[in-house]
């Protein structure tokens, strides 16, 4: 069921569009991220949903009701934002009660769930801290913790992890995973992280200059990208230009065999394949013939980089306890046609 | 920081002398038992302070004086706060224009301002009114406390703000309890420049005040014209005294660089 339901959201800044005609529909209780790069309009589009910034043109509605028009103090919303925006003035147990304070919870029961909010996110003792005394790690659990306690339809993180350094940003998206599965709120996360957003979120939203392009589950996202900017912007990829024939799509005078329904013949298309999905074999023995021209030991992976005829290709194999063909060596590339993703050129169809 | 060589050193403290030197002087002078202004060489005593303090009209000033400083500074407060919301906030027609009339003060000389006001106060029968003579300081001062507020709110991270609103603040429970608080060293700072700018101002009061509202600067001018005695060097030396002890409190609490050298 539609909780929350953007439609035909735009937000313009004088002559620029920071945001374009957004719609989007999201469940009660789903992780969403909205995913793209800086600039692309993400923080604006939060920040309509959370009443900090009024959309130009469209509609907001939580629950049935259009909330596109109401003050944020009326929205109830938790906000967690980039920079934390914690209160200096006030311990973490007063950041953390301020909410409930401005919704008059009788003192009992607030000093109560403030204690709870903290306990969730592992700060009991600190609550008689200022936050110059905590690390970024424990701020950005008192963020949570403040927007969490009220018990928001729908809690808004903008970049909530990268303020933090790389160890510290994988436990807190666990973290962050946990405590919503735990308490069930419907959340909407902003980032710029591929791979914080792959990982945590029920479903991924792609940005891109103030537009949405594709709403997808992780998975799909990333074995079905539907454009170009989002093969490459989402994990890394394999591109190569060419022709749609019939059967296959025609690079550099070779046919490659792949599926695609919808396409007409002599349409330019691109073709992406993933790293991970290319195979090395002896030479002669796959699809495309090259020579290894560089190799790096990633540790679990090996990342080869190999000169073919259609330009340089990226592989990645397993590291399966035996020595790869080395740099300078003669190899041959092998694929499941399967795996092959054809994307139709948009500026060609366009 | 960078280090100063030698010829700066000895530069700066050539400055310092020269611009120290008169304070001590006059202190030391303060606590002569001489009847002439000399320095204390037969020994020290408090005399001349005592004299200030069995002088009903030194007296009459100096509490004048404070109470004068803390109304207007207390005023200039309540103008610039709002004011420099405004300025530093929204976009309004005519915003630079009042940035410009708040700060212009600071730019006009006080002795034209002293004259324009003694004009402005005999045409409208104001003269001689304490409550006029308040209004007068709350102009002058007003820039220094606009000036700090401004600073302050350029340095503030609007996000707490917002997270307020999104907790259920209202906007006047939003400034109320994040907003003023975050910005308390600027208005504290203003405040106290304001109160020492206040209590250290001349020349536009010798225009303004009246026999019942003479100022302590204003007395000590008007004593100094007929007499000199060690006692002007007594007065001279407790304001010398209040003034740093309100640099002092300024110090402490936000450092003085920040406030004087402005934060932007
Ligand atoms: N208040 C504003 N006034 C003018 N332009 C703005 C304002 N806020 C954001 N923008 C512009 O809108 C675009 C999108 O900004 P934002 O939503 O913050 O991007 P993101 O969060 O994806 O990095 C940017 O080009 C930014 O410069
Ligand atoms: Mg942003």
């Amino acid at each position: 069921m539609a909780f929350l339901t953007l439609e035909r959201v735009s937000k313009e800044f004088g002559t620029f569009t920071a945001v374009r005609d957004v719609n989007l529909t999201i469940d009660k209780g789903e992780f969403v991220s909205l995913l793209g790069p800086s600039g692309c309009g993400k923080t604006t589009t939060l920040q309509m949903i959370a009443g900090l910034v009024e959309p130009t043109q469209g509609r907001i509605s939580l629950d049935g009701h259009d909330i596109t028009h109401e003050k944020p103090n009326r929205r109830g919303l938790g906000v967690v934002f980039q920079s934390y925006a914690l209160f200096p003035h006030m311990t973490v147990a007063q950041n953390v009660a301020f909410g409930l304070e401005m919704r008059r919870v009788p003192q009992a029961e607030r000093t109560e769930r403030v204690r709870e909010a903290l306990s969730l996110v592992q700060l009991s003792s600190f609550a008689d801290r200022y936050p110059r005394q905590l690390s970024g790690g424990q701020r950005q659990r008192v963020a949570i913790a403040r927007a969490l306690v009220i018990a928001p339809p729908v809690l808004l993180l903008d970049e909530p992890l990268s303020n933090l350094d790389a160890k510290l940003r994988e436990e807190m998206q666990f973290e962050l995973r946990r405590i919503q599965r735990k308490v069930g709120t419907t959340t909407i996360m902003v980032t710029h992280d591929q791979a914080e957003a792959l990982s945590i979120s029920d479903r991924v939203v792609v940005m891109e200059d103030g537009r949405m392009t594709q709403v997808d589950a992780p998975y799909r996202l990333y074995e079905q990208p539907s454009n170009t900017f989002i093969s490459s912007f989402v994990g890394k990829t394999n591109l190569l230009a060419g022709t749609w024939r019939r059967s296959g799509a025609e690079i550099g005078g070779v046919l490659l065999e792949a599926s695609a329904p919808e396409i007409a013949a002599g349409t330019p298309v691109t073709l992406s394949i993933r790293p991970e999905k290319l195979l090395l074999r002896d030479a002669g023995a796959g699809r495309l013939d090259g020579r290894v021209a560089s190799r790096f030991f990633l540790g679990s992976q090996w990342l080869f980089t190999v000169e073919t005829s259609l330009g340089t290709m990226t592989v990645t194999i397993p590291n399966q306890g035996e020595e790869p063909p080395a740099e300078g060596s003669p190899v041959s590339l092998d694929w499941s046609p399967a795996n092959l993703r054809v994307i139709a050129d948009t500026a060609a169809a366009a | 920081m960078q280090k100063n060589g030698p010829v700066a050193l000895i530069f700066h403290v050539l400055v310092l002398t020269f611009v120290l030197a008169p304070l001590v002087i006059i202190c030391l002078v303060a606590f002569t038992p001489e009847n002439t202004l000399s320095l204390p060489t037969t020994g020290l005593s408090l005399r001349w302070f005592e004299a200030v303090f069995a002088h009903p009209d030194f007296m009459a000033s100096f509490w004048n004086s404070i109470w004068l400083a803390t109304f207007s500074a207390t005023l200039a407060v309540a103008f610039a706060v709002p004011a420099g919301l405004a300025i530093s906030r929204y976009t309004f027609p005519g915003r630079d224009f009042l940035n410009a009339l708040f700060l212009s003060p600071l730019i006009i000389p006080h002795l034209v301002l002293g004259v324009a006001f003694l004009r402005l106060f005999a045409l409208i029968g104001a003269t001689g009114s304490f409550a006029w003579l308040v209004a007068t300081h709350t102009i002058i001062v007003t820039p220094y406390v606009l000036r700090l507020v401004l600073a302050a709110l350029s340095g503030l991270d609007r996000s707490a703000e917002q997270a307020a609103r999104t907790l259920g603040a209202g906007e006047w429970t939003t400034f109320r309890r994040i907003t003023a608080p975050m910005i308390l060293p600027g208005i504290t700072g203003g405040w106290l420049l304001a109160f020492i700018n206040s209590f250290d101002e001349l020349t536009m009061s010798i225009f303004v005040t009246s026999p019942a509202t003479v100022t302590l600067p204003v007395r000590m001018y008007m004593y100094a014209t007929e007499s000199i005695d060690p006692m002007m060097a007594a007065v001279s030396a407790l304001m010398i005294a209040i003034t740093a002890a309100a640099m002092l409190v300024l110090d402490r609490a936000f450092g003085l660089d920040r406030i004087l050298v402005g934060q932007r």
